[in-house]
């Protein structure tokens, strides 16, 4: 009987007010102003006035100036148009994988809900996938299929199925005893119905902070495995790839590693931000 | 003399992020040295943060915008920090509802006692331990030498709360500050700690401070009361003056919406209609007025102020004189006859409860040991008939809601037999199931967690109704009239359920379970999250529905009281066992079993009269269903049981049984030993049992100055 909940009734349960409101935090939203221009720069890349990012032959290591904005590097390639191309395909794999391995961890975590058998077999298997530290699924997935974006693409995913696997099941267990559900389920409403109509809903806010905190986990999954040589190779230009070969260079082009150093960073970073404000408002009530 | 707490005109606000609420609007009391007051309000009266504000502890975002606090003659809100520490807990202590919460699970009853009182002076641990063990002793802890060493975790509801007043007493101080301090409790326990403060306050003259919601609570222990409503105090004075003849609209209607033992069933219950001030808006004029029929046309323009009355007794109203008993509320029409139905022969018996059990699979004894079985629900037969209301009545923990989830389906029996309609309903297949639900439907208690958040009351009411294949105009208009049945307009079909309150909230569940066209429906606790003025209303609600589409209802709840008003026949369970059933006038007008005589007599009661009954306050607690006692399994509490009579083991060793198919049955050896004489109102106990000893202890109210 305390007088403050009811004096200040919930706030608006529709989410894109929530959205908005998550916006106003300054923090988060010059993060998603910063990811907005990498990302949108990173995808439009083919169709800006860029110099091929493969084009060779200019002089290597070039100072920037104005026809090499970040200069050159060890073959004369234009490094401003390799750090947009490689921007490219981070932003691919978080557009792809992402949405593929958290489709794959809701649907297994909905799953779960429907039977015990079911969620324990599954729950067993996601803490084995669990177990795998990112770089490790990375290389046996690279030994599979063969370094490339491909396998960049399929760890992210297989990576991020867990996550949302367990965050979907614990969302659907503890909606699951809701007085809500129970009213669902007695009102004529089958298993499944009550997955998708009543229990997933309510699950959207905690999905969204995941999907958040995955973008920065693909950002850093593809540098990592670029930069060790299973991920994106030379020539494609990725941000891993771009620090994998500047790193040898690091003496005499210090802006070669720095460039790319500096925008996966901020990228990581941002994405963080924007999860935990989203956590904040969303979650933390 | 100077009062020993003087409050005046004390503002508090919270800036919140979505506006200021001004939760309390210009409060002012005095209390005395040794006082007992009472601030009795419902949810966002501002009584809490009243309470809050006199010891300076109000939380970010709120504020004390402007007033005054003096106690003992100083000033609270100037003093600094650490005098405010010096004073809290040593000249004025707080008692909070939810004492499991309360208590630090992670440290010793000793050391949590011990840093009270070592808090505010300087003395040894072992001399900190002798005097923990001798405040466990003052708030009736037993054996509180063993219990010292334990973990909160090994005390009950009852018993943390006992430890809690061990705790504000640390210090001896001069005021304590109870915060609802028996609202999370069962009505024999409240009655125990009810009976704490009480020593407490004749004994070592502490002054009482008491924030409550309940009415009997404030008639049993106070001797002063302050009623809030929209943040303000609305009247205040002794206790029984005021609630014999309120001067306060407000005050008349909270205390005729109450449900009352010491009334006749008949006497219907008032609902207020409305709503409470949301505290967001300012109030102009009289904060109840848009909710009182009575009300002139001053009383929306021009806030009326606190006048003295007769004596210590002080008022705002236009209305009221101050001496003059205010006429009854008018019954606007809406109201219904609510006078219970003559005994109509009963219809046939619409579900058939034979022999139900259930047990739940509980901890394991030892590694690898077989789990412990559970026997929430024992035995249990009923029926209810069609067109009836059967009250099912029991502490928490007595398996009221097992049979709930039992009865609606959800959960499968693990013995005994569910016959609906004549068919055989125990155990249903999916489909079978959700046949079974088109006929039995259930309203939970707490309207918040039974709405889905995300989902608008129109796709809500829409989703049990298109599950039946209704489409388009048909479905929106068997939607409006579903919630015009309730009393709701059709045009908030596209509002989410946090835009109402509480009351609202419950009437949409309602319309909900109406939506399939059911018979019968389990109301599971249906009123008791809500606030009084609001209960009436959902009772009526209820009972208008009753009416008009003949439903039954298997009524659940904890308040005999409310239980009383709306059941026709009334079951009462201890331990996953009935003890009594019959007719509503018999089990509480002619109570048979011990356990229903302790029940009724601990439910407070708001009316003056009903002061001079004689109580009897069940001593302990409910045992654990992991290891319930043998034979009859009250008797370790029962007040003519084995623990008072040596000769009596019988009910050690014979389970008694009830026959289910007299109209009222009692399972008890001695049924009808120990009962109330008469009928509600001033009911002395007769048993010749020993004052003050063992399981029992009678008192009597001190009568009010």
């Amino acid at each position: 009987m305390t007088a403050i909940p009811e004096l200040s009734p919930a706030r608006s349960r529709r989410l894109p007010s929530a959205l908005r409101g998550t916006l106003a935090d300054p923090g988060v939203f010059i993060a998603t102003v910063i990811v907005i221009i990498f990302v949108s720069v990173g995808l439009l890349a083919p169709f800006l006035p860029l110099q091929s990012p493969y084009l060779q032959g200019g002089q290597a290591f070039a100072p920037p100036s104005a026809e090499h904005w970040l200069g050159t590097d060890e073959f004369g390639r234009d490094l401003f148009s390799r750090v947009l191309f490689g921007i490219r395909q981070d932003a691919l794999v978080g557009v792809i994988a992402v949405p593929i391995g958290a489709l794959m961890g809701i649907l297994l975590g909905l799953a779960s809900g429907l039977n015990r058998i079911l969620d324990a077999v599954l729950q067993r298997i996601l803490d084995v996938s669990l177990a795998f530290s990112s770089l490790v699924m990375g290389i046996v997935v690279a030994a599979i299929v063969g370094a490339g974006i491909e396998a960049v693409l399929i760890t992210v995913a297989l990576v991020n199925v867990p996550l949302f696997g367990r965050l979907t099941r614990s969302a659907v267990r503890s909606q699951q005893v809701r007085d809500y559900v129970t009213a669902a389920r007695v009102t004529g409403a089958g298993p499944i119905r009550v997955l998708v109509r009543h229990v997933l809903p309510n699950a959207v806010d905690a999905l969204i902070v995941q999907a958040a905190l995955s973008l920065s986990i693909a950002v850093f999954i593809e540098g990592a495995m670029s930069f060790v040589g299973i991920g994106v190779r030379p020539p494609e230009p990725s941000l891993g790839s771009l620090l994998r070969s500047s790193s040898s260079f690091l003496a005499i082009a210090p802006l070669y590693a720095i460039a790319p150093m500096v925008i996966l960073t901020a990228l990581v970073l941002c994405f963080n931000v924007i999860g935990d404000g989203l956590n904040r408002r969303l979650l933390r009530r | 003399m100077i009062p020993l707490l003087s409050v005046r005109d004390l503002v508090t606000t919270f800036h919140t992020s979505d506006g200021p609420v001004q939760a309390v609007r210009g409060v002012s009391f005095d209390l005395s040295a040794g006082e007992t007051l009472a601030i009795v309000g419902e949810s966002g009266s501002g009584k809490s943060v009243t309470a809050t504000s006199l010891m300076n502890m109000v939380r970010a975002p709120g504020r004390i915008e402007s007033g005054s606090i003096t106690f003992k003659g100083v000033d609270v809100l100037a003093k600094s920090r650490d005098e405010l520490r010096q004073m809290r807990g040593a000249a004025m202590s707080m008692i909070f509802q939810d004492p499991v919460a309360a208590l630090d699970p992670l440290m010793r009853i000793r050391d949590q006692l011990g840093e009270a009182i070592r808090a505010h002076s300087a003395i040894s641990a072992s001399a900190a331990n002798a005097r923990a063990i001798e405040l466990m002793h003052q708030v009736g802890i037993p054996d509180p030498e063993a219990r010292l060493r334990d973990y909160p975790l090994a005390f009950s509801g009852g018993m943390s709360q006992r430890v809690m007043i061990a705790m504000a007493l640390a210090n001896d101080p001069e005021v304590i500050i109870a915060d609802e301090p028996t609202t999370a409790l069962d009505v024999t326990v409240q009655a125990q700690i009810l009976d704490v403060l009480d020593t407490l306050n004749r004994d070592r003259g502490t002054a009482v401070i008491l924030i409550t919601h309940n009415l009997g609570v404030v008639a049993q222990l106070c001797q002063r009361v302050a009623v809030m409503y929209g943040g303000k105090i609305v009247e205040t004075g002794p206790t029984a003056e005021v609630f014999a003849n309120p001067q306060h609209p407000y005050t008349r209607d909270l205390l005729a919406a109450t449900p009352k033992l010491s009334q006749p069933r008949d006497v219907p219950l008032v609902a207020i209609s409305g709503r409470p001030p949301t505290m967001r808006e300012p109030i102009i004029g009289c904060s109840y007025a848009p909710r009182d029929p009575l009300a002139v046309a001053r009383c929306f323009v021009e806030a009326p102020a606190l006048e003295p009355g007769e004596g210590a007794r002080r008022h705002a109203c236009w209305v009221s004189d101050g001496t003059t008993s205010l006429p009854p509320r008018p019954e606007l029409g809406l109201e219904i006859d609510q006078a219970p139905r003559a005994a109509a022969p009963r219809g046939a018996a619409l579900l058939q409860v034979a022999d139900l059990t259930k047990q739940f699979d509980g901890p394991r004894a030892r590694a690898f040991g077989r789990r412990q079985q559970v026997r929430a629900v024992d035995g249990v037969t009923f029926d209810v008939h069609q067109g009836e209301t059967l009250g099912l009545v029991g502490e928490s923990g007595c398996g009221k809601s097992t049979i709930a989830k039992l009865v609606l389906g959800v959960e499968s029996p693990t013995g005994g037999s569910i016959r609906y309609a004549g068919q055989d309903s125990t155990v249903l297949s999916a489909a079978a199931r959700r046949r079974y639900n088109r006929n039995v439907q259930i309203v939970f208690q707490n309207p918040m967690s039974a709405l889905n958040p995300r989902r608008t009351v129109g796709s809500m009411l829409s989703e049990p109704l298109a599950l039946q294949g209704m489409r388009g105009q048909e479905l929106r208009d068997r939607r409006d009239a579903l919630l015009e049945l309730v009393g709701m307009d059709a045009s908030i079909a596209n509002r989410f359920p946090h835009e109402f309150s509480g009351g609202q909230r419950q009437r949409l569940v309602i319309a909900r379970a109406l939506a399939v066209d059911p018979q019968l429906i389990v109301c599971d606790e249906a009123v008791a999250a809500l606030d009084v003025s609001l209960q009436a209303q959902i009772i009526n609600l209820l009972k208008e529905l009753q009416t008009r589409l003949g439903l039954s209802y298997l009524f659940i709840g904890h308040d005999l009281a409310t239980v009383r008003h709306i059941a026709d026949r009334i079951m009462v369970m201890y331990l996953g066992q009935i003890v009594e059933q019959g007719t509503a006038e018999q089990v509480t007008g002619n109570p048979q079993h011990p356990y229903t005589v302790s029940l009724l007599s601990a439910v407070p009661d708001p009316d003056p009269s009903a002061l001079s009954r004689q109580r009897v306050i069940l001593q302990g607690e409910v045992p654990t269903p992991l290891n319930p006692p043998s034979g009859c399994r009250f008797h370790t509490r029962c007040p003519i049981g084995p623990t008072m009579r040596t000769d009596r083991e019988i009910c050690r060793t014979e389970k008694p049984t009830a026959d289910p198919e007299a109209e009222h049955g009692v399972a008890c050896h001695f049924a009808g030993e120990f009962t109330l004489v008469g009928s509600g109102s001033s009911a002395p106990i007769s048993a010749d049992v020993p004052h003050g000893l063992g399981p029992v202890r009678q008192t009597t109210r001190k009568t009010l100055q």
